[in-house]
C-alpha cells in the first residue's frame, strides 16, 4: 500500500517545448502562451512562496512523486519555493470555510468530490486564461469539465483529473455459476440475486457519503434520468426514468444485498471487496487497487467492466471531480498560475505516476494507449470512459442548487427511502419537494 | 482461636467480591485497547479476513504499521507537537484558571456570581461556529499554520472548566486556615501563594491534567488552523495523513493512538494518586 | 473541618484585633481598605481568564449571533441581515425537529448511563484492595485516547463485517451468524445506530464520571461518615442523606459541564454516522455542521447550532443560582 520509495520520472521527455514541437499546437496570443513559450519564468515570481492543499491521494506514490519530485523541479527551476500540504477530500470544506474566513491560507487549493466552486467564486481568482489556453493546446477540455469551474463565463478553477466508479466484479464467481459478465444493470441484478445466496452478495452505499452521490447518479443517468435540463434551470428529475430507476434499486437490494448496506460509507464497499465476500461492487478504482495488498487472491480474480448499461442501452459513469482554485487573497497568483500550466502540461506524467488512476479532463490526452491503463489488461477498458464521463447535475452543469442538491443527499436519500420500503410515489413526491425547493431558494437569491 | 483465619477468609472473600464488582468496567474499557493493540502489529491481509480469530495473530505480527508510522508520516513531529501544545495550554490555564477560581472562591467579587455562570457559558458555543471567527483572529496574529494557533485557542476549553474546578478546590479550603494566614501579616497575595496554593495543590495538579487531557481530544480547531504536515498534533495527523481518499491505513492508526494514549494514561493514574491522597490528607487537619 | 464551619469559627476578639488596625487608617486612605486591596487583588486575578474567555469566545460568540441573524454564505464577503429568517426556516425543516429529538434522547441515556455506571466505578474504586492503582490506570485510558482516533476504532468495531463485537457475541450464541438477520449492522440499522453512538460517548466519558465522583467521595470527611454510621445509619441512608448532600456541588458542576459537552459534542456521531442512517442519528451539531459548512449556508448553520442556547441558559442559571445559595 505504501511504497515509500521515491519513483523515478521522466518529467524530462514532456518538457513543455518538446511537447510543443511534437503536438504541433500553436501557441496562441495571450500572456500566458508567451511565457510558455520563453524558456524561462517572468521575473516577479522568482524568490516567492507558493503553497498548495490538497488530498491525500489513495497512491501514496503518487504523493511522493508529486511533492518530492514534480513540484520541486518547477519550483527550482523558477525559484519558487513550493509547499504542499495534505489533508483528507471530506475536510476540504471546512479548511476553505476557515481559509475565507481568515481572509489567508494557501494559494492554491483543491476540491475533491465537494466542488465549491460557486459557493467561492467570489473570492477566488478568475484564471480564465489559463484554462483557455491550456483546452488550446490540448484538443479541448472534455464538455463536463467547463460547468464545475465556470460562473458566469468566467472560469474559477482548472478541473485536475477525475477519479473513476467503475463496475469491478469477481470473474470467477460469474464463471462458476455460468453468469455473463456485468455488462448491462440487468445483468448485473441477475448475478448479485444468483450470488447471494452462495454468500456473495453485492452492496452499494445506501447511506448519506460522496460514493452514494456518485453511484445512484451513474445508475440513474443510464436508465435516462436526469437531474436538470442543460440549461441547468429546470428540474428534470420527475420522470419516469426516475422512478423506474428507484424500483430497479429496490430490486437489487432485496434480491442481491444485505441490510448493511444502510451503514456503508465510501470506504465500505472496498472492505466488502477485499474480504472476499462481494460478487461486485460499483466503486472508485481505489477498491481495485487496495485488493492487490489486502487480498491478493481476490485481486487475482477481480475485473474492471465498463459502466452497465441501463434498460435503453445508454451509460453514463458519474465520476468523482477534483479540481484547482486560486484564492484571490493569494499574492503569488503569478506563480500559482504558471504551476497550474505546468501541471496540466504534465497531466499524463500525473497519471501515470497515479499508476493509471487520474483520469485526464483534456480531450488530447484520451488518446489510446493510455498510460498505465493502455497496457494493463485488465485496466483496457477504462479508456472507453471519457466518452461517457458526466458530473453532478447532468445533462445540465454544475450549478449551484445542484451543489446543495449534492451536499445534502437527496438522491442517495430518495434510494434510501425505496430501499426501505416506502412507495415509490411518495419517495417522489418527498424528492422533487426538495429538489424544487432548493432551486426555488436559489433562484430568489 | 479461629479469630485471625476468619479474618483471612473475610479479606479475601471481600477481595473476591470487589474483583468481581471490578472486572466488568475493566472489561469495559479495556477490551478496545486490547484489540487496537493486537490490530497495531497484525498484517493487513490478517484484519480483512471475517473469520479469523480476531483476538491474536493469526499471520505473523509485524512492525510493519509502526515502520509505516515513523517513516512516511510525520509522526514524530507529531508526537512533540501533541506534548508541546499540551504542555503550554496546561501552563497558561494554570496561570489564568487557578487565580481565577481562586478569585471567584473566596475574595466575594460582586459580580462574582454572574461572571462565574458566564464563564460556564462559554461551552454552549459550539465550536463548529466559533472555528470561523477564530480563523481570522488566528490568521490576523499570523499563527496560521503553525501549532501556536492551537496554544492560542485551546486554552478557550480548558480554561472555563479549570477554573470552576479551581473553585471547587478553593472552597473546600478551611476559611479559618486563610484568615490565620492574613493575620500573620501575608496579606492577600501573599496568603494566597504561600499558604492556599500549597494545600491545594493536588487540586492545580488536577487542573493541570484535565487540561493535558482536553487539549488532546480536539480535531477541528486543529484541522482549520493547521495544514503543514510537520505541525500537527496527533489527533490532527493521524485522521488526515493516515486516511488517503477512502483507503483506511487502520493499523497505523491505532498504534499511533496507542503511543500517545498510554503514556497519559500512566501520568494520569501518577496524578491521580497524588491528588486523592492530597484530598484526604488535607482534609483530615 | 468542611461545611458548616467555613463562615464562623475565629474568636472574635481575634477577628476583631485582625480587622481594626486596617480600619483606622482606612479612614484617613479609603482605597488602602482592607475590602479594597481585596477587590484589587481579586480583579486581578481574575482578569487573564476574563480577557481571555472574552476575547476568544464572547466575541466569536457575538459574531455567531451575527450570522444567524443573516444570509451569510461561506464564500460570500457579503451578509445581509434578515432577522429571524434562518431560525424560521431551520423550525420548518422536519431534520431539524429530529435532530433536536436526538440530542435529547443522547443527552438523556448517555447520562443515566455514565451516572450509573461511573458511581458503581467509583464506589469501588473507594475500597481498599491489592491492585488498586493499576484498575484505576486501566479504566482511566478512554478517556486519555485522542477522541479522533478512539471513535475511528470504534467504527471498525461496529463494521457491518468486521465487526470484534459481533464476532464475540455471535460465537457467544447472544446473536446470529453473519449474513442473517441476527447479525445486528450496528451503524446501518436506524434503531441501533444512536445506541451505538451512546455507548462510544459513554464508553468515553464514564471514567471521568467516575473520578469527578470519586473526588466527591475522598472529599466528604471520615469523621461525618463515621458520626453517621455510629448514629446506626445503613449504607443507603448514609448515602441518601449525608454522603449526596454534601457532594451534590461537584456532582452538580461535572453533570452540568459533562451535559455541554454531550450536546456539543460533534466527533462521534460525525466519525462514526455522520447522522445517518437516514436520519437516525442526526443530532444538532452534526446538521449545523452539514448545512453550515457543507453546504455553505453558514447563516441558517449558526441557527441551527445556537438553537439550544436560548433554551440552556436559563436553565444553566437557574440551576448555578442554586448551587451556590446551597453554599455556605
Amino acid at each position: 500500500m505504501s511504497d515509500g520509495r521515491p519513483v523515478p520520472t521522466d518529467v524530462h521527455s514532456l518538457s513543455r517545448r518538446g511537447f510543443l514541437k511534437t503536438t504541433g499546437a500553436g501557441v496562441a496570443g495571450g500572456a500566458l502562451a508567451t511565457m510558455l513559450d520563453a524558456r524561462q519564468a517572468p521575473a516577479q515570481i522568482k524568490g516567492t512562496t507558493l503553497r498548495i492543499l490538497q488530498w491525500s491521494h489513495f497512491i501514496p506514490a503518487y504523493d511522493t512523486w508529486f511533492d518530492n519530485v514534480f513540484v520541486k523541479e518547477w519550483g527550482d527551476k523558477n525559484g519558487v519555493k513550493v509547499r504542499v500540504d495534505h489533508i483528507p477530500h471530506l475536510e476540504l470544506p471546512a479548511r476553505m470555510a476557515a481559509e475565507f474566513a481568515a481572509g489567508a491560507g494557501h494559494d492554491i487549493i483543491m476540491n475533491g468530490s465537494s466542488i465549491l466552486t460557486r459557493l467561492y467564486y467570489k473570492s477566488l481568482a478568475d484564471i480564465t486564461d489559463v484554462y483557455d489556453s491550456v483546452g488550446k493546446k490540448y484538443g479541448g477540455w472534455i464538455p463536463t469539465a467547463g460547468p464545475l469551474v465556470q460562473v458566469e463565463g468566467r472560469t474559477y478553477g482548472i478541473p485536475m483529473f477525475y477519479i473513476l466508479l467503475p463496475m469491478t466484479w469477481r470473474k470467477d464467481l460469474f464463471d462458476a455459476n455460468n453468469l455473463k459478465a456485468p455488462d448491462t444493470w440487468e445483468l448485473a441484478r441477475v448475478a448479485a440475486r444468483t450470488l447471494k445466496p452462495k454468500g456473495h452478495p453485492t452492496g452499494i452505499q445506501f447511506s448519506q457519503c460522496a460514493d452514494a452521490n456518485l453511484n445512484w447518479r451513474s445508475l440513474l443517468f443510464s436508465f435516462g434520468g436526469a437531474e436538470a435540463d442543460p440549461s441547468g434551470e429546470n428540474i428534470l428529475i420527475d420522470s419516469k426514468e426516475t422512478r423506474e430507476a428507484l424500483r430497479f434499486a429496490k430490486a437489487l437490494f432485496d434480491e442481491g444485498m444485505t441490510a448493511e448496506v444502510f451503514s456503508w460509507d465510501d470506504a465500505s464497499d472496498n472492505r466488502y471487496l477485499a474480504s472476499g465476500v462481494a460478487c461486485w461492487i460499483h466503486d472508485a478504482i481505489s477498491a481495485y487497487r487496495s485488493t492487490e495488498d489486502t487480498n491478493p487472491p481476490v485481486f487475482q480474480n477481480t475485473h474492471l467492466a465498463m459502466e452497465p448499461a441501463g434498460p435503453g442501452g445508454k451509460r453514463v459513469s458519474v465520476s468523482a471531480a477534483n479540481v484547482y482554485m486560486v484564492w484571490k487573497f493569494s499574492k503569488n497568483q503569478q506563480a500559482a498560475k504558471e504551476f497550474l500550466a505546468h501541471y496540466m502540461d504534465n497531466d499524463l506524467e500525473g497519471m501515470k505516476q497515479s499508476r493509471g488512476y487520474n483520469m485526464p479532463y483534456l480531450l488530447g490526452n484520451t488518446k489510446k494507449p493510455m498510460p498505465i491503463i493502455g497496457a494493463d489488461p485488465k485496466m483496457q477498458i477504462l479508456q472507453d470512459f471519457p466518452k461517457i464521463v458526466a458530473f453532478y447535475g447532468y445533462p445540465g452543469p454544475f450549478t449551484t442548487p445542484i451543489q446543495e442538491v449534492v451536499n445534502l443527499f437527496v438522491l442517495p436519500d430518495m434510494f434510501t427511502r425505496v430501499a426501505r420500503g416506502q412507495n415509490v410515489e411518495d419517495v417522489m413526491k418527498w424528492g422533487v419537494g426538495e429538489y424544487r425547493r432548493i432551486f426555488a431558494k436559489h433562484k430568489r437569491a | 482461636m479461629a479469630g485471625p483465619l476468619t479474618q483471612r477468609r473475610k479479606e479475601l472473600r471481600r477481595h473476591l467480591w470487589i474483583y468481581a464488582g471490578v472486572t466488568p468496567f475493566v472489561v469495559i474499557a479495556v477490551f478496545p485497547i486490547y484489540w487496537m493493540l493486537i490490530t497495531a502489529f497484525k498484517q493487513n491481509p490478517d484484519l480483512y479476513q471475517m473469520n479469523n480469530f480476531p483476538f491474536w495473530f493469526n499471520l505473523a505480527p509485524t512492525l510493519q504499521h509502526f515502520k509505516t508510522l515513523f517513516y512516511q508520516t510525520n509522526y514524530g513531529s507529531w508526537i512533540l507537537n501533541t506534548f508541546t501544545i499540551s504542555a503550554w495550554v496546561a501552563l497558561i490555564t494554570l496561570v489564568t484558571a487557578v487565580p481565577a477560581g481562586y478569585a471567584l472562591a473566596r475574595l466575594r467579587l460582586p459580580g462574582s456570581e454572574n461572571t462565574g455562570i458566564a464563564i460556564f457559558m462559554t461551552y454552549l458555543v459550539p465550536p463548529i461556529i466559533l472555528f470561523l471567527p477564530l480563523s481570522r483572529v488566528v490568521a490576523e496574529l499570523g499563527l496560521q499554520d503553525s501549532w501556536w494557533a492551537l496554544v492560542l485557542v485551546y486554552p478557550t476549553f480548558t480554561v472555563p472548566f479549570c477554573t470552576w474546578l479551581m473553585m471547587g478546590f478553593f472552597k473546600t479550603v478551611p476559611m479559618e486556615i486563610e484568615e490565620a494566614a492574613r493575620v500573620d501579616g501575608c496579606g492577600q497575595a501573599g496568603a494566597f501563594l504561600r499558604v492556599i496554593l500549597p494545600i491545594s495543590l493536588p487540586g492545580v495538579l488536577t487542573s493541570v491534567i484535565f487540561a493535558f487531557t482536553l487539549s488532546m481530544q480536539d480535531f477541528l480547531y486543529g484541522l482549520a488552523f493547521v495544514s503543514p504536515g510537520d505541525q500537527k498534533p496527533v489527533p490532527v495527523g493521524v485522521p488526515t495523513e493516515l486516511i488517503r481518499g477512502d483507503i483506511y491505513y487502520w493499523g497505523s492508526i491505532m498504534g499511533a493512538a496507542l503511543l500517545v494514549g498510554l503514556p497519559v494514561a500512566v501520568l494520569y493514574n501518577f496524578f491521580l494518586d497524588r491528588f486523592i491522597q492530597g484530598i484526604t490528607g488535607g482534609i483530615g487537619k | 473541618m468542611t461545611g458548616s464551619s467555613l463562615s464562623g469559627g475565629l474568636d472574635p476578639r481575634v477577628r476583631a484585633a485582625a480587622v481594626s488596625a486596617p480600619v483606622r487608617s482606612a479612614a484617613l486612605r479609603p482605597w488602602r481598605t482592607q475590602s479594597a486591596q481585596r477587590l484589587a487583588f481579586g480583579y486581578a486575578l481574575l482578569a487573564p481568564a476574563a480577557l481571555y474567555v472574552l476575547l476568544l469566545v464572547g466575541a466569536p460568540f457575538l459574531f455567531s449571533l451575527y450570522l444567524a441573524v443573516s444570509d451569510a454564505n461561506v464564500g460570500d464577503p457579503v451578509a445581509r441581515f434578515i432577522g429571524l429568517e434562518n431560525f424560521r426556516s431551520a423550525w420548518e425543516m422536519d431534520t431539524f425537529w429530529i435532530a433536536l429529538q436526538n440530542s435529547v434522547i443522547f443527552l438523556v441515556v448517555a447520562a443515566v448511563l455514565k451516572s450509573l455506571l461511573g458511581t458503581s466505578l467509583a464506589f469501588l474504586l473507594l475500597q481498599d484492595f491489592k491492585g488498586k492503582k493499576l484498575v484505576r490506570g486501566l479504566v482511566v485510558i478512554p478517556f486519555t485516547l485522542p477522541i479522533a482516533i478512539s471513535v475511528l476504532s470504534w467504527k471498525w468495531m461496529y463494521d457491518s463485517q468486521f465487526s470484534v463485537i459481533n464476532w464475540v457475541l455471535s460465537r457467544m450464541g447472544l446473536i446470529g451468524q453473519f449474513g442473517t438477520d441476527g447479525w445486528p449492522i450496528w451503524l446501518g440499522d436506524p434503531k441501533l445506530a444512536l445506541v451505538a453512538c451512546i455507548l462510544v460517548n459513554v464508553w468515553r466519558t464514564f471514567p471521568f464520571s467516575a473520578i469527578v465522583l470519586l473526588a466527591g467521595f475522598t472529599s466528604v470527611p471520615s469523621e461525618v461518615i463515621d458520626a453517621a454510621k455510629v448514629d446506626g445509619c445503613s449504607f443507603l441512608q448514609r448515602f441518601r442523606h449525608v454522603v449526596v448532600p454534601m457532594i451534590f456541588p461537584i456532582l452538580m458542576i461535572g453533570f452540568l459541564f459533562d451535559t455541554v459537552f454531550t450536546l456539543s459534542d460533534l466527533s462521534v456521531v460525525y466519525l462514526l454516522t455522520q447522522g445517518g442512517p437516514g436520519n437516525a442519528t442526526k443530532i444538532l451539531p452534526v446538521l449545523a455542521y452539514q448545512i453550515g459548512i457543507q453546504a455553505g449556508n453558514l447563516g441558517r448553520g449558526a441557527a441551527i447550532a445556537l438553537f439550544l442556547v436560548p433554551l440552556l441558559v436559563p436553565a444553566l442559571i437557574l440551576v448555578l443560582r442554586n448551587l451556590k445559595r446551597r453554599e455556605y
